[in-house]
């Protein structure tokens, strides 16, 4: 930091630089109402003291040097106290909503200094020697300024630019590494549900084979079948659980792989490869036309309808019809998996898509993360989820995907 | 080739407790099991000596399931191979059946599944080798290749070219999980094997052809995420079969 220290009210000795961004900080200070009149001073007005261009300068090095880690506020105080030889400063950033304060206040000016943002005032009273300058972003208060000491109007504007300006870098910043540490934290939630889920299959694997094993020999009594029964059931939904930890974490890491499916082939297939959770339930397959294609990722598209239809299957009533449709809309293509059974609340409608959520209905086996899976999985490409339900017409789970038609195949 | 009732398993996986459940559980179901707990182990002992399958882990460390799967391969050409895989795996399950492994499990799983493949591919390295031009018949699907012809319930069916070379290729690989890349390569040419929609469009067009209800196939099965699967003997055991393999436990009668 080239913060000059208190000895700095006196001349600087050194040849002033001219900085890159002192002209801006000029222009800046022009912008927002002060023009700067080097040769022409009021009666009033102090004396411009000779060096203010250089002091100003030494404020935009100090202030361009900053430590952003930290709130600029505290340290701007100090050092235009220090640079421009005031009795005291006092910085309101409105953002924060917090004041910073440098040499001695006679009283508190807080509540000054709020006000000058709030109000918009810019003021110098030469009765208590206060300067006060609205912090501004373009047009926008996001601060003010109050200093007690002498300073020509158009160095009072330049170091409310400069403030200004520091304290949007700073907010920039801090936005920016809240973004960056968001995504690593999300990362690393990723990276460990899925080791903590494969470090799990390894015991499943041994409990589920030595149950089974347990089965197979034979010769069990029936209280003894009946534990091992319990054991194995117990281990299939814990197994169920860590897959789809599995899944969600590695859906939540992914990116999109858009690619061009055939849709009534795609679905086909999906229905075919879910035979075993579908039972006895017959599937009714309708798409809109044989030909029509959408622009999706197939695993999330999978995934997607895997869940709608393993739903349907497992709430279906025996020997009921569990019908797929997918329908052209004019940007959309909707997917729809219906089946006849117990209604879902009206209640439940939204938060049956939440992770972990588990309706009141929810009597079949499972984890809680399947429609979640399925509603990430939509979101992803741009599109929705939602369900209707109903005990006599039944209940139809939907997804629309935007289609984008203008977009070429590869 | 040992043709008695002792199936010789060799078992390799790193996890001991995987070992020891299979091992005791293998064992008292009248298997032999020698265990081995990484990959180099394994190529060691089957030099030594002979084995009717490997259970075959495909994440261990060291050199791993699927370089041992090649090594093993180069090896015994003929060696039933089972990888014991993860289900979220779909990328390595397709990889280990490129190179050569006869069929996969997916942890966890049953010892009836276990020993139901085990079986299986077991008894299919032992079925000698059919000739080319031999009829094929499975549940009322009957093809004769010298003539390109196929029937179902003594009726025949009319079938593309491509229809016909994909169901031929399936149904000469009954029971075995196909990926849709063989099956493209194999059907038309290396340079397809990219093209799974569009397979997918005529196995969607041959199943209404051979399938009473096309959505819900007996014959020719989607192996999810990996590829196709004709199934091997009749469709009514076929159903059983996949009961005793799925996920229920079935009560002591």
């Amino acid at each position: 930091m080239t913060a000059s220290g208190p000895n700095s009210s006196g001349a600087p000795e050194r040849t002033p630089v001219p900085h890159p961004q002192a002209g801006q900080l000029f222009a800046a200070s022009a912008a927002s109402g002060t023009v700067v009149r080097m040769h022409k001073f009021g009666a009033s007005e102090p004396i411009p003291k000779s060096g203010d261009a250089e002091r100003l300068g030494e404020l935009l090095r100090s202030a361009a040097q900053l430590d952003l880690h930290q709130k600029p506020g505290p340290q701007l105080a100090s050092l235009i106290r220090s640079t421009f030889a005031v009795e005291a400063v006092a910085i309101f950033d409105a953002d924060l909503s917090e004041t910073y304060q440098a040499g001695e206040w006679y009283s508190d000016p807080e509540q000054a200094v709020r006000n000058i943002c709030v109000f918009e005032t810019v003021r110098d009273d030469p009765e208590t020697g206060q300067i006060a300058r609205v912090l501004r972003v373009g047009t926008m208060p996001i601060g003010g300024l109050l200093v007690r000491g002498e300073l020509t109007e158009d160095v009072a504007g330049s170091i409310a630019a400069l403030t200004a300006i520091t304290f949007d870098r700073w907010h920039s910043l801090a936005n920016e590494m809240r973004l960056e540490s968001a995504k690593r934290a999300e990362q690393m939630r990723t990276t460990v549900l899925d080791s903590l889920a494969h470090a799990y299959k390894t015991p499943l694997t041994a409990i589920r084979a030595a149950s089974s094993g347990l089965v197979e020999m034979g010769g069990l009594t029936a209280p003894q079948g009946g534990l091992v029964s319990l054991i194995e059931e117990q281990a299939e939904l814990l197994n169920q659980l860590t897959t789809r930890l599995l899944k969600t974490a590695r859906l939540e890491a992914q990116t999109l792989n858009l690619e061009t499916i055939a849709i009534a082939p795609f679905v086909d297939e999906i229905v075919t490869g879910a035979r075993e959770q579908l039972g006895a339930v017959q599937v009714r397959i309708e798409v809109a036309r044989e030909d029509l294609t959408l622009r999706a990722d197939r695993s999330l598209l999978q995934a997607l309808l895997t869940q709608y239809i393993e739903n349907a299957g497992k709430y279906a009533d025996a020997e009921s019809v569990v019908t797929i449709a997918v329908v052209e809309q004019p940007s959309a293509v909707a997917v729809s998996v219906h089946n006849f059974g117990p209604a879902i609340p009206a209640a439940d409608y939204e938060r049956i898509f939440d992770r972990y959520f588990r309706s009141e209905r929810a009597q079949a086996s499972g984890t809680g993360l399947g429609l979640s899976i399925a509603k990430q999985a939509a979101l992803a490409h741009g599109g929705d989820v939602w369900v209707t339900s109903d005990a006599i017409a039944g209940t139809t789970f939907f997804a629309s995907l935007p289609s984008t038609k203008d977009e070429v195949s590869a | 080739m040992n043709r008695g009732k002792t199936i010789r398993v060799l078992l390799v996986d790193d996890e001991p407790a995987i070992r020891r459940a299979l091992k005791t559980a293998l064992h008292e179901l009248g298997f032999y099991t020698v265990e081995a707990s990484r990959g180099e182990e394994a190529l060691l002992l089957v030099r030594g000596q002979e084995f009717d399958a490997v259970l075959l882990d495909i994440n261990m460390p060291g050199i791993g399931g699927i370089r041992t799967l090649e090594r093993l391969r180069a090896f015994a050409p003929r060696l039933p191979i089972l990888m014991l895989t993860v289900r979220d795996e779909e990328e390595d399950k397709v990889e280990a059946l490129e190179r050569g492994a006869d069929d996969y499990i997916t942890k966890p799983f049953s010892i009836r599944e276990c020993v139901a493949r085990i079986r299986a591919t077991v008894r299919r390295a032992r079925t000698p080798e059919r000739a080319e031009d031999a009829p094929i018949s499975i549940g009322d699907i009957e093809v004769q290749p010298a003539q390109r012809i196929v029937k179902k319930a003594g009726k025949p069916i009319r079938l593309t070219p491509k229809e016909y070379d994909i169901l031929y290729y399936l149904m000469a690989h009954a029971g075995r999980a196909v990926t849709y890349g063989r099956l493209l390569a194999s059907v038309w040419g290396a340079d397809y094997r990219e093209e799974v929609d569009y397979l997918r469009t005529f196995v969607r067009q041959l199943r209404k052809k051979i399938e009473d209800e096309p959505s819900n196939p007996v014959y020719l099965l989607t192996d999810a995420c990996v590829g196709y699967r004709f199934s091997e003997g009749s469709p009514r055991r076929r159903r059983d079969e996949q009961i005793h393999s799925g996920e229920a436990y079935l009560p002591l009668a």
